[in-house]
């Protein structure tokens, strides 16, 4: 149980990585069009011929795989060492709610994951669905995949309301990640706290108000 | 019957040596074929069950909580006593010896409290060893503290919590024998009666607390280690648990029950605030070093304490002891409180209290020192009463604490059934008439890790031999055929009263007449009234349940049964001793300004008593006083 | 005053259990909540009812062996305490109080609000203890321990074993148990030659005895009534993964 819970931790720790950069490359967006479509065009472009992105990626999958199947696992244990529930219990007077329901959180990102993978992922990468258009530049035109999506109204209000479950699941889910690795310096884990709080702020603003204004643009 | 307490020969420091060489010796294959039953896991009956398993013997150890780590050596708070002069002031084994003889007024053995204060040494040495996280200095040394009744700094502490850091150590050298199969370990299991086949124990009959069941257990012998009697008060310092029934049991099969009457009352527990109150909390002794302790001047006043000017209290301690002060030793606190409080002094809701007031300890050293000196105490006190102890005083008053009486024990500590042994609290040797603070915890190890793992192979020696018991033997059958008409027999009264209404009266008429002070005529009046419970109780106690399932109150009756005998023969030791010493003060007896009154040409015996059907027989063991003079004890 | 309490009453391990209610007159404020379930259980007597089995011993915050879950929380509404210590002027008259027994599996219910805990013992059992034998101590002072270390083993030996970490954990949890009792003997030079292996055996049967595993929801350091901190587990965890991966 200590090796799953440790592969939880690490996987999700590289997780919270790669939003860091995967919301670096979404503020492209709301660059001018003009030079937004091109960078963003050229950047997938990139992303998708360099052979260690390809290894990162097969990683990533692999990571959010195994992020998935060991917490589900766990989860099921946790289960079976509780079958019984209290009548009354009031877990928020000595616990955050996020931290009581980091599973269902991260059911409803797990939805959305999939979700985001067939609008992208999937019509870019495997070429499922309407075929992607070429840009000026000869690059997939990802930029206007995007662009269209979020036209959307109803799109953009659920990109956006994710984006909540998805800050409280990071908030709690740093925090108890390098617990569970065994960082314990007490004054370490006070900065610690401080910084996934940022952290989770600024995934949670950055993924849910890109859409907007790019619904807005 | 005589009593031979076996006190080995030679110059009172040679004593124990001297006990050891010449005692017998089992080898290691024979120790294997020896089985011991300890009855109790507190500090000595885990102590010395883990210890005895180390050497090699067979032991099964029994406790009637969900777990040998509540038995109540948890709750000790002080510290423990050991002569280690760390402190180079000026301590020795002497002094601690002479301390522990005089605290106790001279009513107990010089050999005994001897070898308890040699023994202290290596104890907290072995404590250590076990990981026990005692205060220590910046520099990694051993801090000590001073208690009650000393000029010396000996006392050991982890915090407010020793007897828990203890208890703990001693739970864990137990479980790691029981991982080891050398104990078998057997909670929610309490001892029901005790086995004697040919004059010597050999089992016990024990009922499984959770369904029930009697069962039977032999051994080649049986070690008592089950704690204080004081809960015969119902309103103790000791858990709800603390019984008196293994002891009692032992006493009816012939063990002599030595000097029942000396109980400790403390000083500074909660007062009672109602009727149905289960316990009185202990509040650490080492508060009387800061707080001042006083009543009104002016009877039954209401007013708040606050409101009350300086002139009309009266600070009796300071008042009649004024070289010692508040830090008078506890048998004589908790009298000048009573007195204070039966002339109608008494302040709270139920007229039961003095104030123990930190004003002055503020004023004088700042609130966050006292803080930092008391803080977890403070704390304590209002989370129990809702009150801000830094704001207005503690209201504190006297409680039933420790029994320093129990059965009688020679050197070996063994009781006058052969092959049943008493450690701990339960047996009277140690601590005379009175105990002196952070002693508890120090004779409970010693006489678990150290003495009787020393003595027990005296006696077993001569039972590798003897065929080993068998619980199919007739007085198995009818031990446990009798426990089970007792059980039956009480729950078939089926009456209109609960056990805890007897107990409460048992509880008033002891507080009443056989605590702080006692005199002839109340002590002839409770055993009357406590005779006329027993006919009430045994007509009309109400038990709802069965005998065959988990029943609460089942296990509170067949407790209290044996509190009840036991508390008549408590009185009747108390009326025997036309004296007052230490904890045991008659009013008769007493000097002009109010003092014990000690009678040394007539009363310098521990008296041991006998059972005879109902009735008993008083024995005495003169205390021979060779290297030490009794002195008048002073604290004025 | 008057409160009603609904408590879980259940014969027997095997036997399904229920909610009753009882109304109880005649309580007073400076009355603890164990002597109100007294007095309750002295009416039941009176009724030819069967009392109501719960536990307690020291009642006085030390012993461990109290511990019920009182409206949603365990030891009752406040943080850091004994059942014991919790006191009626905690309610107000007319109060409705709900009483159930600690809920994990590996606490089966033995009746009423009384469980098994003895998995806790069985988790002590491998290795919570120094393996040496009385007799073999060496003077106390010649091991120096700095008071700090002192001190942080004091903050986790002060554990009393009630189990309301486990009790109020939703994965019903028993590392901040177990990370006490490691930490304490660990940190301390005379625990370090079986440092290793203590804490390999101890966590190991924590998980044979099916307790969950720690998310970090800081539950059990709200209930703890020593206010033992969550750190403790993280640090227990690492002493595990030094134990496991690095030596």
């Amino acid at each position: 149980m200590f090796l799953k819970k440790s592969i939880i931790a690490l996987t999700g720790l590289f997780l919270c990585l790669f939003l860091i950069v995967h919301l670096s490359a979404n503020c492209i967006l709301l660059l001018p069009e003009t030079i937004a479509r091109d960078l963003y065009n050229s950047y997938s472009t990139t992303l998708r011929e360099s052979t260690i992105i390809k290894v990162i990626a097969y990683v990533l999958y692999l990571s959010i795989i195994l992020h998935v199947f060991y917490a589900l696992l766990i989860t099921l244990k946790n289960r079976k060492a509780k079958p019984q529930k209290y009548v009354i219990n009031k877990s928020n007077e000595n616990s955050s709610w996020t931290s009581q329901n980091m599973g269902l959180i991260g059911v409803i990102i797990l939805l959305f994951i999939i979700v985001h993978l067939a609008n992208f992922w999937a019509r870019i990468k495997l070429g499922i669905g309407e075929e992607v258009g070429l840009d000026a530049m000869g690059n997939k035109d990802v930029y206007e995949v995007t662009h269209t999506l979020f036209q959307n109204i109803y799109f953009v209000i659920f990109y956006t309301l994710i984006s909540i479950p998805l800050a409280l699941h990071l908030h709690h889910g740093l925090k108890s990640a390098f617990k569970t690795l065994g960082f314990y310096h007490k004054k370490g884990l006070t900065i610690l706290a401080k910084i996934a709080l940022f952290y989770a702020i600024v995934m949670g603003f950055g993924f849910g108000i890109i859409p907007f204004i790019v619904y807005f643009k | 019957m005589k009593l031979d307490s076996k006190i080995p020969k030679g110059k009172l420091e040679d004593k124990w040596r001297n006990y050891q060489v010449n005692s017998q010796l089992i080898n290691p294959a024979n120790k294997k074929k020896l089985s011991i039953i300890v009855v109790g896991s507190g500090l000595s009956g885990a102590g010395a069950a883990s210890t005895l398993a180390e050497l090699g013997y067979d032991v099964k150890c029994f406790c009637y909580q969900d777990s040998a780590r509540r038995a109540h050596s948890v709750a000790a708070q002080g510290g423990i006593n050991a002569a280690k002069n760390y402190q180079h002031d000026g301590d020795s084994v002497y002094r601690m010896f002479y301390d522990t003889l005089k605290g106790g007024d001279y009513r107990s053995r010089e050999a005994n409290t001897y070898r308890l204060a040699e023994l202290s040494a290596p104890l907290i040495d072995h404590f250590v060893q076990q990981g026990v996280p005692f205060a220590r200095e910046y520099g990694g040394t051993l801090v000590n503290r001073s208690f009650g009744g000393v000029q010396v700094q000996r006392t050991f502490y982890a915090r407010g919590q020793t007897g828990q850091q203890l208890l703990l150590a001693a739970y864990s050298q137990l479980y790691k024998m029981v991982r080891a199969k050398k104990v078998e370990m057997f909670p929610r299991s309490e001892m029901l009666d005790l086995v004697v086949i040919d004059g010597k124990a050999k089992g016990i009959i024990v009922r499984d607390l959770v369904n029930g069941d009697l069962k039977r257990f032999a051994a080649d012998a049986v070690v008592l280690a089950t704690g204080g009697y004081s809960r015969v008060f119902r309103l103790s310092t000791l858990a709800i648990g603390c019984n008196g029934s293994a002891i009692w049991k032992a006493h009816k099969k012939g063990a002599l029950f030595a000097a029942p009457s000396f109980t400790q009352i403390h000083p500074t527990a909660l007062p009672q605030s109602s009727e149905t109150q289960s316990k009185l909390t202990l509040m650490s002794e080492s508060l009387r070093n800061d707080g001042r302790i006083w009543v009104p001047k002016q009877k039954r006043d209401t007013r708040r304490a606050n409101e009350i000017p300086e002139d009309e209290r009266d600070y009796y301690l300071e008042r009649r002891y004024p070289s010692f002060g508040n830090l008078a030793p506890r048998d004589i606190a908790s009298r000048a409180a009573k007195e204070r409080i039966d002339a109608g002094f008494g302040v709270g809701k139920l007229k039961n209290a003095v104030y123990l007031d930190f004003k002055f300890a503020i004023e004088r050293f700042g609130l966050k020192t006292i803080k930092d000196r008391y803080g977890n105490l403070f704390t304590m006190y209002k989370k129990i009463t809702g009150v801000d102890a830094y704001k207005e005083p503690m209201k504190i008053s006297p409680a039933a604490h420790f029994s320093m009486g129990g059965l009688w024990v020679d050197y070996e500590l063994m009781t006058t059934i052969q092959g049943l042994y008493a450690i701990g609290e339960c047996n009277f040797s140690d601590h005379g008439a009175n105990r002196l603070g952070a002693n508890s915890l120090l004779q409970a190890s010693i006489d678990g890790y150290f003495i009787l793992p020393n003595t027990i192979n005296n006696y077993l020696a001569s039972e590798i031999q003897t065929d080993h018991p068998n619980t199919d033997h007739p007085k198995f059958e009818k031990a446990e055929k009798e426990t089970k008409k007792h059980i039956e027999r009480i729950l078939a009264i089926n009456g209109t009263k609960t056990v805890d209404h007897f107990h409460r009266n048992l509880g008033k008429i002891m507080w009443q007449e056989c605590a702080m002070s006692r005199n002839k005529l109340g002590l002839e009046r409770a055993i009357e009234q406590i005779k006329e419970i027993k006919n009430q109780f045994w007509s009309d106690v109400k038990i709802t349940g069965h005998e065959k399932e988990m029943n609460t109150e089942l296990e509170k009756a067949l407790r209290l049964a044996d509190f009840i005998e036991l508390s008549i023969l408590m009185c009747t030791d108390a009326l025997q001793r036309e004296e007052s010493c230490g904890a045991h003060f008659r009013e008769e007896f007493q000097t002009e300004d109010g003092e014990a009154l000690r009678k040394d040409n007539e009363y310098s015996y521990v008296s041991a008593w006998q059972y005879d059907n109902g009735s008993f027989k008083l024995h005495k063991e003169t205390l021979e006083f060779e290297f030490v003079k009794p002195s008048v004890r002073n604290y004025k | 005053m008057k409160v009603t309490f609904k408590i879980w009453r259940q014969e027997g391990p095997k036997d399904k259990g229920e909610i009753k209610t009882y109304e109880v007159d005649g309580l007073t404020e400076d009355m603890s909540f164990l002597e109100a379930l007294d007095h309750l259980n002295e009416l039941l007597v009176l009724k030819n009812e069967n009392v109501i089995a719960f536990e307690y011993d020291c009642r006085e915050g030390i012993c461990g062996q109290c511990g019920v879950f009182i409206n949603g929380r365990a030891h009752g509404p406040h943080d850091n305490i004994t059942t014991c210590q919790l006191h009626m002027r905690s309610f107000n008259d007319g109060d409705t109080i709900v009483v159930e027994p600690w809920l994990a599996a590996s606490f089966p219910v033995i009746k009423d609000l009384i469980v098994d805990r003895s998995a806790f013992d069985r988790i002590i059992e491998q290795g919570a203890f120094i393996s040496a034998k009385t007799g073999t101590a060496a003077e106390a002072n010649a091991i120096l321990i700095g008071r700090e270390v002192a001190d942080k083993a004091m903050d986790v030996a002060a554990c009393i074993g009630c189990g309301a970490c486990v009790a109020t954990c939703k994965n019903a949890s028993a590392s901040l148990f177990t990370a006490a009792k490691i930490n304490h003997l660990n940190s301390l030079p005379q625990g370090k030659p079986e440092a290793s292996k203590r804490v390999l055996e101890m966590t190991k049967q924590m998980e044979l005895e099916g307790f969950g595993s720690c998310t970090f929801t800081g539950a059990c350091e709200v209930e703890c009534p020593e206010g033992i901190s969550i750190i403790n587990i993280a640090e227990m965890n690492a002493r595990r993964s030094k134990a496991k991966w690095l030596s």
